[in-house]
């Protein structure tokens, strides 16, 4: 194995812990998993992608591991697809680069459908190249590097998906790690990149815009769960529209896709 | 449960266990050498293979050159690098977009094929529908046994279509078929190591087509 060392995926992924964030991601799945999640897979410029990582979950290849319920999600509806059939507490798995804008836009909004979200991405890491991905997934593991199409078409990429089933699969066999730790909110706290962390301080929390009515309250998703605010403080609202709510209210409307160059 | 003997062997063992700290510590180690493991796999068997993917990427080329299309199939997680490998040839990073189809992709005559004459034949049938004497034909089994797949594979070369086949293991029945003229396998007894190795097998045989057709393009060019 001594030959492998020098070998780029290998050195670029030992250099960026993704080994460590496989492990992470592994530990969180499968206790969504033995909690009876589905995990949603997406892969919006690479659809095979999406639907080999769902198949390895549904029919192991090796036999007497556990079926689990993955499907993967195609198309231009893809997130309208994702948000009528998830459920609070399942898995959304995003495999792309980081400007994929329909990637982006499933991650940013199921937060608010309450998903636990995990990407799997090659290319520049999104956030910079040192910058943390933070905020933007609940779990990323990322392959570092300046060509995401190669690494998407060489065994990166599916070596990523690959390995997560396969440690997805021991965690499923320690069932004291699946029993607790957990709840309906993420693994644990993503890290905090942005001035205001929306996840882990007071400032607000993500809501999906579900109605407007006509005295300025909005119906809203927050966490999967419905709430209405009062949206007198922001500009004019639509359903669809993203929203960082607090105590009732809404702050702000959040703009779209993050700016991922650095 | 009972007490077991043993127990004091495995301080956290099965229920009992609370502390994630060992397991994540274990769970990296795994995935450190299997990361090590793929990318070693993928460089040895292309160094191994290198002068059989020179050939048949140089008659894929001469395929190409003369209109053919690339049909792709397999099964499973085959059936996606199947269809990432058509994406590939279709949409290319760089290079010539190529025509190339999936036969995986299209559900009714999948389904129909397999509700009417088995699934040994949904590949076959299909190459006996879609199959030019131009054409190539590759199929992607990990096993190497996959009936539909090597028989999508016999039928092609039958027709005169050029045969790419991928396979693991020791090879497989498509190893052993005397009919499929390209046969690329991939030494590993892990499928999953198998596929990754194919993927890189597939992106050099599409480099080695694309550099063919940039070189004669070039000699076509300059009288």
């Amino acid at each position: 194995m001594m030959a492998a060392v020098g070998t780029p995926a290998a050195t670029a992924m030992a250099a960026s812990g993704t080994a460590e964030d496989l492990a992470a991601t592994a530990l969180a799945l499968a206790r969504r998993f033995a909690a009876g999640a589905t995990m949603w897979c997406v892969a919006p410029q690479w659809p095979p992608h999406g639907r080999h990582v769902a198949v390895e979950f549904v029919h192991p290849v090796i036999v007497g591991k556990r079926a689990l319920p993955a499907i993967a999600v195609e198309g231009a509806d893809a997130v309208a697809a994702v948000r009528l059939l998830a459920r609070p507490g399942d898995v959304l798995l995003v495999v792309s680069a980081a400007d994929d804008p329909v990637g982006a836009d499933l991650l940013r909004r199921s937060e608010a459908w309450g998903l636990i979200r995990v990407w799997l991405g090659a290319g520049l890491r999104p956030g910079g190249p040192s910058g943390p991905a933070g905020g933007r997934a609940d779990h990323v593991v990322w392959l570092d590097g300046d060509d995401p199409a190669m690494a998407s078409r060489s065994g990166d990429v599916v070596l990523l998906y690959h390995l997560l089933w396969e440690l997805t699969q021991v965690v499923l066999e320690h069932p004291g790690l699946l029993k607790h730790g957990f709840a309906s909110g993420p693994e644990s706290g993503p890290e905090c990149d942005d001035e205001v962390c929306i996840t882990c301080s007071d400032q607000g929390r993500v809501a999906e815009v579900q109605a407007v009515h006509q005295d300025g309250r909005v119906e809203v998703l927050v966490h999967g769960a419905p709430e209405t605010v009062d949206a007198s403080l922001v500009q004019i609202v639509a359903p669809g529209d993203l929203l960082l709510v607090h105590a009732g209210v809404a702050l702000t409307v959040l703009t779209d896709t993050p700016d991922v160059s650095t | 449960m009972t007490a077991d003997p043993t127990g004091f062997l495995y301080p956290f063992i099965e229920s009992e266990e609370r502390d994630s700290a060992s397991l994540l510590v274990d769970l990296a180690r795994s995935a450190r050498e299997k990361i090590a493991q793929s990318t070693a796999l993928r460089t040895a068997t292309l160094a191994r293979l290198d002068d059989e993917l020179a050939g048949a990427g140089g008659a894929m080329a001469d395929r190409f050159r003369r209109g053919a299309r690339l049909l792709a199939f397999g099964n499973g997680g085959s059936a996606t690098d199947a269809e990432g490998a058509v994406d590939l040839f279709r949409r290319p990073p760089g290079g010539r977009p190529l025509p190339a189809l999936s036969l995986v992709d299209d559900r009714a005559v999948l389904t129909a094929l397999a509700s009417d004459v088995g699934f040994d034949l949904v590949f076959s049938r299909q190459i006996i529908a879609h199959g030019r004497a131009d054409d190539i034909a590759v199929g992607f089994s990990t096993s190497g046994d996959s009936v539909n797949v090597r028989r999508g594979l016999e039928e092609a070369a039958r027709r005169g279509l050029l045969t790419v086949g991928l396979s693991g293991y020791e090879g497989g029945a498509m190893a052993a078929s005397g009919t499929i003229a390209h046969r690329l396998v991939v030494r590993s007894e892990s499928v999953h190591r198998i596929q990754e190795a194919q993927n890189a097998l597939m992106l050099r045989l599409w480099s080695i087509v694309q550099q063919q057709l940039r070189a004669c393009g070039r000699e076509g060019g300059s009288p």
